[in-house]
């Protein structure tokens, strides 16, 4: 629709957008990243004041929770936020919308062409200025910086879909050239009527993005081709999943797990002392925890085709198994045949809550 | 009038006197329903699919058929014809002769032994003869009842003293060759009629040269032919040589529209049956090459043209409009087919097979039917009835339906039944009912908090089971399952003392879940439920394992296989028995008033059908005055008043006591469900107002299209019917004489954005052609056409009108007839018009004095509006969609809701009044009732878990969950919940689960099944 | 594979339809495989994909869904439901390089009797083929 560049790096360039925002009271609150400089620790914030502004690193690389399951009752609650969101977690927020798990009406969604993140544990260890600074300069020119989580270098969906505001990040931002500020909404361009800096009318430009998307799918293929292997049947699936010790911070983690309660957490799948007794004389074995992989796959027909490759479940993993990897290969699979892209908008309805009166004519 | 009594009898099984009594016993009438044949069921179990929508005939009239049965207040009399009735209306005497079965219904457990061994074949009725039956059969082998019966003309022992081959392989000692006819004497209120109809025999017709060539066949035949369960098993070949044909040939209107042979009227489903067939025989078999020749398709019905187009452009289906000259035989038997185009051009081409697309007439002995009776027969031998009151025979109190009063297809068939129904309520003294099973009550067992203790009974069902797998290993087996606390084979479950048995077994040993290991669930799961019942346990904690229908009898061959299976299946059913807990139908109390929305025909037709059962009914009507179209209507095709009837009928609404209008007013919000609807709307003086009631009936009517094509908006020479027909009615003609008058039909119907017929249209300009006859004889008239589709017996108008001389070209959408003004610049001009006669291949030019255009008949917008309020369904068209276009043609999905007149598709005004009785007959079903039982199988939310995502409302077909806006949960309405469990597999985070199917009780179905012991763990 | 390896199909039959055609099979005495497990479900759209998951994880060989034919459904559009779970199950079981072939969906109406002891045989065959299903005497997690 139009733009604003606005000539200062697009880090503090967002700190001008958001100031504007809740300075004029166009919001009520601004959620972003934050680094805890005492103790080097990161987290989402709500911001209500001005003068914590400051506190945000709103670019910053880290993922400490997908922003779209915190934002899922806060958009809920009446107030007017700007939410800065990574394209994935805006993703996650439409895919929880549909599913009536939040409201964007009350939301100002600013998010940027992305990097990618750090893995939890890289940036939990001490300072990362020097991290962060690297990573910077990598992403300015369109690579791939090597450290971030594996998801991140395989995704395809850097460029947000359907954000009210959309910051030129990753790729597109030239040293020098400003804070490039997208208005694609009229939510949007009404908050931002008097925001100072130059008012144009560019359009972000995939083209100029083709490199990095190239990278990207390089590196799809590469992180999809290394579980290739053990996705080829039961044992196979026991290489990858043998490991899982039944914790479910997978799902806990995931934006499109919004269920209150995991199926596989509820009575359901609690089996008592009689059950493992009749089991143990039918089979004369047992396995505990019982149903690792039937909670794997069920998942992946509960959520599949609406996961994000957010990889915070690979992220948060014990033992290290790559969820992500699995979910986000068999996710492409399962959204394609219903032509389904995760988050693209949230119009599009989610593929098992309907159907079409003539489709796979080759099954039955 | 306390004479009254509360029965009807019904004679005839066929869909239509299914659904009359159904209808009837719903209301709590009690019904008895007479059937010549050894089945109820009629014709519909004899065909394969139905149009447009090609659903399985038997799947979707099976369920009736039993529902029928098991219904405490229907009594199936088979093999019995109704004699005569005497007395007076309300309170009839009705002898009734049964004929001897030889079978005792109460012994023969339906194994097929006796057939097996009967050593007589016959040809087979209900296949038409292409396969062979027994003198000891069923009728087909999903007959109704399902017991044998002997047919007593070719039984050996019956003639000839002989045989009796029968009764010595009977297990149960179920023959009796003693049986004799019997005569009873019913007193009813009122009888139901619906005889139906034979097909029409071309036997005789040497023309076609059926019987004479075997490659030959009448469509009967080939929808057998067609039938996965029929002679051939679906894999259709020729007679003659055993090959699937590659060519068939339908041809249309044999034993119809022919004036030649007395059947000067259309049999109105042809066209459809032979599009269906066609489109059938082309999924059979996707190269094969079928040609359909034609005089007009008739495909005036509900969506009925989107089918004849994808059978023409998407299944390539050919569609020939000729005459058959002649049909010889080739040595190969193939047949060489003469035909003549309109032009005059003859064609010779060579088919596999022809296929006769027979007609329907009426069945014989009708008119000896019709006499004892006292009832009179239209001139085509179909029962009489007027326009006005098309379920009325000649004699009060005595009612038709189906096809016996003229040829129909299965809904309309639905519709007049329940038509039917609603006149012969009012001879009967109807009050509200409280549900009950006519039985005792019997006081439930808590089995609450108690351990379950199940009791297995496997049957031999005397050798059918037995036979093959090893009974008493299987009962041996399941004492070993855990918590079975019995076990035991018995001979026949379902006999009498089997099921003492069981009752005495619950008792012994303290029993609370039962197993049983026989049949099928299908036909005996209810008897067995209300034997536990009868014990003190609720009906559900009983599980059926079928190791008959689905092991014995499949697996005869291999009888250790068939052991472990029927093992398996015990486990199986003993897994699912354990987490087995009684379930309750709950009341929902039911409202007795009714909302109509529309006060048209159709809506106070409907109206007074319920009012007059006693019900209070609100009507809304947008407009200052009732009525609807039928204002514009002045003259029926029979002579009848139309005028007339709607005076008396807007009397009859306005003086009725029960009946509250409200006109100018329109409807804000429905909310509620079945018997519990809440209407708010904007009465005449703009004021807001609520009602409350118990069912909402659609009536909301049509309108006429508003053209802007052939001048319509340009010229006062170019005008619609209904303005035709009001200056008839007025005789304001336009200045001068009229010589020349031109109709031109299919006025946006039949095309894009209005791809349906509009059905009337026909018949409506041949009555307002032969009005102007009547009235201007001198008038030449002129026909631009592309189908006539007066079907039924309006076709004889056409006929005459033809015959008169009027003149009819025929047109194709791309070469629409052209309308221009003889003087442009006059309005009073009068108009060219340009017609292409495909007769004689060129133009022909007109200069008409009026031109009548039969426009397209539209649904009314506020459809979508009132879609919405009430969550039911419209068509792609905008017409509101019913629940199943066959078999409930006035419902919803959603109950309580009916529907009738244009609002559900286009149709004229007997069709309309049907319909609307209809719709009232269905309302009176929910309104004599105080309440209604929801599913005992019902879904249920565990509110603790539900996330509010609405997954499962958007599944639902039925509207029956929602989510709650306050809660954030899902809320399921047990009154519409219909127990498919759609919702319950959708939802992510197990918070739905469907009673009586719960996931505990599947998952332990699950654990039966893993029988390997386990050799490692990967 | 040996001949005389039986599979065992776990096979959810909806009620109105595939139940009924199965019954009509017996009736019409059409001899199928012993390897077909019946299990009746009101619908098949009652089925949830975690039930195909179960049954294929505790040793089925093979699994049978039966529902209407689409537009046939008893309950509407629950077929169409089912359909497109199924095709995401399949799709799942094809991304972990499971064999899909051990899952059928088929639409066996309530005349079709024939159809039903076809497929019965037809699929038995293919399952044979196949073989045992590993989960059958080995815990997979």
């Amino acid at each position: 629709m139009s733009s604003i560049n606005i000539e200062k790096s697009a880090e503090k360039g967002i700190n001008d957008l958001l100031r504007h925002l809740l300075g004029n009271g166009k919001v009520d609150a601004v959620l972003a990243m934050r680094m805890v400089k005492s103790s080097g620790a990161w987290d989402l914030a709500l911001v209500t004041d001005v003068k914590n502004l400051a506190e945000l690193s709103p670019l910053a690389p880290v993922m400490t929770v997908n922003a779209s399951q915190v934002l899922s009752n806060l958009s809920l609650s009446g107030k007017k936020i700007a939410a800065v969101l990574k394209p994935c977690e805006l993703r996650g927020f439409v895919e929880r919308v549909k599913r009536e798990q939040g409201s964007l009406e009350n939301l100002i969604t600013i998010s940027h062409t992305c990097g990618g993140v750090f893995p939890l544990d890289l940036v939990v260890e001490g300072s990362v200025d020097d991290l962060l600074h690297k990573y910077e300069k990598v992403v300015a020119t369109g690579e791939i910086p090597s450290n971030i989580r594996d998801t991140c270098k395989a995704c395809e969906h850097f460029i947000p879909m359907n954000a009210d505001i959309t910051i030129a990040a990753a790729g597109e931002c030239k040293p020098g050239h400003g804070c490039m500020i997208y208005i694609n909404s009229d939510k949007a361009k009404e908050a931002l009527l008097e925001c100072t800096g130059h008012h144009g009318n560019d359009l972000l430009d995939p083209i100029s993005l083709e490199k990095l998307a190239a990278a990207r799918a390089k590196e799809r293929e590469k992180l999809f081709s290394s579980i290739e292997k053990d996705c080829s049947g039961l044992d196979g699936l026991v290489n990858i999943f043998g490991k899982c010790v039944g914790c479910h911070g997978c799902s806990r983690v995931c934006p499109i797990c919004y269920c209150t309660l995991c199926d596989f957490e509820s009575a359901n799948f609690d089996y008592n002392l009689p059950y493992f007794e009749e089991h143990l004389a039918r089979k004369g074995a047992l396995r505990l925890p019982p149903d690792t992989m039937l909670f794997h796959m069920g998942r992946l027909t509960h959520m599949s085709f609406s996961c994000v490759g957010c990889g915070m479940c690979s992220d948060v993993c014990p033992v290290s198994i790559p969820v992500a990897a699995v979910f986000s290969r068999t996710g492409a699979k399962t959204a394609s045949i219903f032509d389904y892209v995760p988050g693209r908008d949230v119009a599009e309805e989610i593929p098992v809550m309907i159907f079409k009166e003539e489709e796979f004519p080759e099954l039955g | 009038m306390k004479n009254k009594k509360n029965t009807v009898l019904v004679l005839g099984a066929g869909i239509a006197g299914i659904q009359a009594s159904l209808d009837l016993a719903e209301m709590g009438v009690e019904v008895h329903l007479i059937e010549g044949t050894p089945t109820i069921g009629g014709r519909m179990p004899q065909l394969d699919k139905t149009f447009p929508t090609n659903d399985c005939s038997m799947c979707i009239l099976s369920p009736k058929m039993s529902e029928c049965a098991r219904h405490p207040l229907i009594t199936i009399h088979i093999k019995s014809t109704l004699e005569e009735i005497s007395g007076e209306p309300g309170a009839f005497t009705c002898r009734v002769i049964e004929q001897a079965k030889y079978v005792d219904p109460v012994k023969c457990v339906s194994c097929g032994l006796c057939e097996a061994k009967c050593p007589v074949k016959i040809d087979d009725e209900f296949d038409v003869g292409l396969r062979k039956t027994k003198a000891i059969s069923r009728y087909f082998l999903q007959s109704i009842p399902s017991e044998y019966t002997i047919n007593p003309s070719h039984c050996l022992y019956l003639t000839k003293g002989v045989c009796k081959l029968c009764e010595k392989v009977c297990p149960t000692g179920a023959i009796n060759y003693d049986d004799k006819d019997r005569e009873i004497e019913i007193s009813a209120g009122a009888v139901i009629l619906a005889t139906g109809i034979d097909p029409f025999n071309p036997l005789g017709f040497g023309q076609y040269g059926y019987h004479r060539y075997p490659n030959v066949v009448t469509s009967l035949e080939f929808e057998r032919m067609l039938s996965a369960s029929g002679p051939l098993g679906g894999h259709v070949v020729r007679a003659s040589d055993d090959k699937p044909p590659k060519k068939i040939a339908f041809l249309q209107c044999i034993g119809s529209r022919d004036e030649g042979i007395d059947r000067n009227y259309c049999s109105s489903a042809c066209c459809m049956f032979a599009i269906k067939q066609s489109i059938i025989a082309k999924e059979h078999s996707k190269d094969l090459d079928a040609s359909i020749f034609y005089m007009d398709i008739r495909a005036f019905g509900k969506d009925f043209d989107k089918y004849y187009d994808k059978a023409e452009n998407h299944y390539g289906v050919k569609f020939k409009r000729s005459k058959i000259a002649d049909i010889v035989e080739l040595p190969d038997g193939s047949l060489d087919l003469k035909y003549t185009f309109e032009n005059g051009d003859i064609q010779h081409e060579v088919f596999d097979l022809v296929v006769l697309s027979i007609g329907l007439q009426p069945r014989t002995g009708s008119r000896k039917l019709a006499d004892k009776l006292d009832i009179r027969l239209n001139k085509f031998g179909f029962c009489h009835s007027d326009t006005f009151t098309p379920q009325e025979t000649t004699r009060q109190g005595v009612f038709v339906c189906g096809a016996m009063n003229n040829p129909k297809d299965i809904p309309e068939s639905v519709v007049s039944a329940s038509g039917a129904v609603a006149g012969a309520v009012k001879f009967l003294n109807l009050g509200r009912h409280d549900i009950s099973t006519g039985e005792e009550e019997i006081i439930e067992k808590d089995v609450s908090g108690e351990r379950p203790r199940v009791g297995v009974f496997v049957c031999h069902c005397g050798i059918n089971i037995a036979g093959v797998v090893d009974v008493k290993n299987v009962a041996e087996m399941a004492k070993d399952l855990k918590n079975v606390e019995h076990s035991e084979d018995v001979m026949y479950a379902c006999s009498t003392d089997c099921l003492e048995l069981i009752k005495e077994r619950i008792e012994e040993h303290g029993l609370n879940r039962v197993v049983v290991a026989a049949c099928t669930p299908r036909t005996h799961e209810p008897l067995f439920r209300d034997t536990i019942s009868g014990a003190g346990l609720n009906p559900y904690l009983f599980e059926m394992a079928n190791i008959r229908d689905q092991c014995s009898w499949a697996h005869m061959n291999e009888p250790e296989l068939a052991t472990e299976k029927s093992k398996d299946l015990v486990e199986m059913a003993v897994g699912k028995a354990r987490n087995l807990t009684p379930l309750k139908r709950l009341p929902i109390a039911i409202d007795p008033e009714a909302l109509v929305v529309g006060g048209g025909l159709a809506g106070m037709t409907c109206a007074l059908a319920i009012a007059d059962a006693g019900h209070q009914v609100f009507m809304v009507e947008k407009e200052s005055s009732l009525g609807g179209n039928m204002k514009d209507i002045f003259f029926n095709l029979d002579g009848s008043d139309p005028q007339q009837f709607l005076a008396e009928t807007i009397r009859k609404v306005e003086d009725h006591p029960e009946i509250r209008v409200f006109l100018n007013s329109t409807i804000e919000d429905i909310a509620g469900y079945v018997g519990n609807f809440r209407t708010m709307f904007t009465n005449g003086s703009g004021q807001q107002e609520e009602l409350t009631h118990g069912v909402v009936v659609v009536a909301t009517g049509g309108s006429e299209h508003k053209t802007t094509e052939y001048l319509y908006d340009e010229s006062s020479r170019v005008i619609t019917q209904k303005e035709f027909e009001r200056m008839l009615q007025e005789e304001k003609f336009p200045p001068g004489k009229l010589r020349e008058v031109v109709f031109v039909q299919c006025v946006g119907s039949r095309e894009e954005g209005r791809m349906y017929c509009s059905r009337v249209c026909c018949s409506k300009a041949v009555k307002n052609a032969r009005q102007l006859q009547s009235k201007k004889s001198r008038a030449n008239i002129y026909f631009a056409y592309r189908d006539i589709r007066t079907y039924g017996f309006s076709e004889q108008y056409y006929s005459e009108l033809r015959n008169s001389g009027a003149l009819f070209f025929r047109y194709t959408p791309d070469n629409k007839p052209e309308v221009e003004k003889v003087h442009p610049d006059d309005p009073e001009s009068r108009v060219r018009v340009t017609l292409f006669d495909p007769v004689l291949e060129k133009d022909v030019v007109i200069e008409a004095d009026l031109v009548v255009l039969a426009t397209a008949i539209d649904p009314p917008e506020e459809n979508l509006k009132l879609a919405k309020m009430l969550k039911i369904p419209l068509n792609s068209d905008g017409l509101f969609l019913e629940a199943h276009v066959k078999l409930r043609p006035v419902d919803f999905a959603t109950d309580g809701i009916f529907v009738c007149g244009l609002a559900h598709s286009p149709k004229d005004m007997s069709e309309s009044i049907a319909q609307a009785k209809a719709a009232g007959s269905r309302a009176l079903t929910f309104l004599k009732k105080n309440s209604i039982l929801a599913e005992g199988t019902i879904a249920e939310v565990r509110t603790d878990r539900c996330s509010g995502c609405g997954y499962c409302e958007d599944v639902c077909a039925y509207a029956a969950i929602e989510i709650d806006p306050e809660e954030g949960v899902a809320v399921i309405n047990d009154a519409l919940c219909k127990g498919c469990g759609a919702c319950v597999a959708s939802c992510r985070c197990g918070a739905l689960d469907l009673r009586g199917f719960t996931n505990e009780q599947l998952f332990s179905v699950f654990d039966a099944l893993e029988i390997d012991a386990v050799e490692g763990i990967v | 594979m040996n001949k005389e390896f039986t599979p065992r199909i776990t096979s959810f039959l909806c009620k109105w339809c595939s139940y009924t055609g199965a019954d009509l099979a017996g009736t019409s005495r059409l001899q199928y495989s012993t390897s077909i497990i019946p299990l009746q479900v009101m619908c098949s759209s009652r089925v949830d994909p975690v039930f195909l998951l179960k049954a294929y994880l505790s040793g089925s060989d093979g699994v049978l869904m039966g529902g209407c034919h689409p537009g046939d459904c008893h309950y509407e559009t629950g077929n169409y439901h089912t359909r497109r779970r199924f095709a995401l199950v399949k799709e799942v079981f094809d991304s972990l390089g499971l064999e899909s072939a051990r899952l059928k969906l088929s639409w066996i109406s309530a005349s079709e009797g024939p159809k039903f002891a076809r497929v019965a045989n037809e699929y038995t065959e293919e399952i044979r083929k196949l073989g045992e299903n590993p989960t059958r005497k080995s815990i997979f997690l």
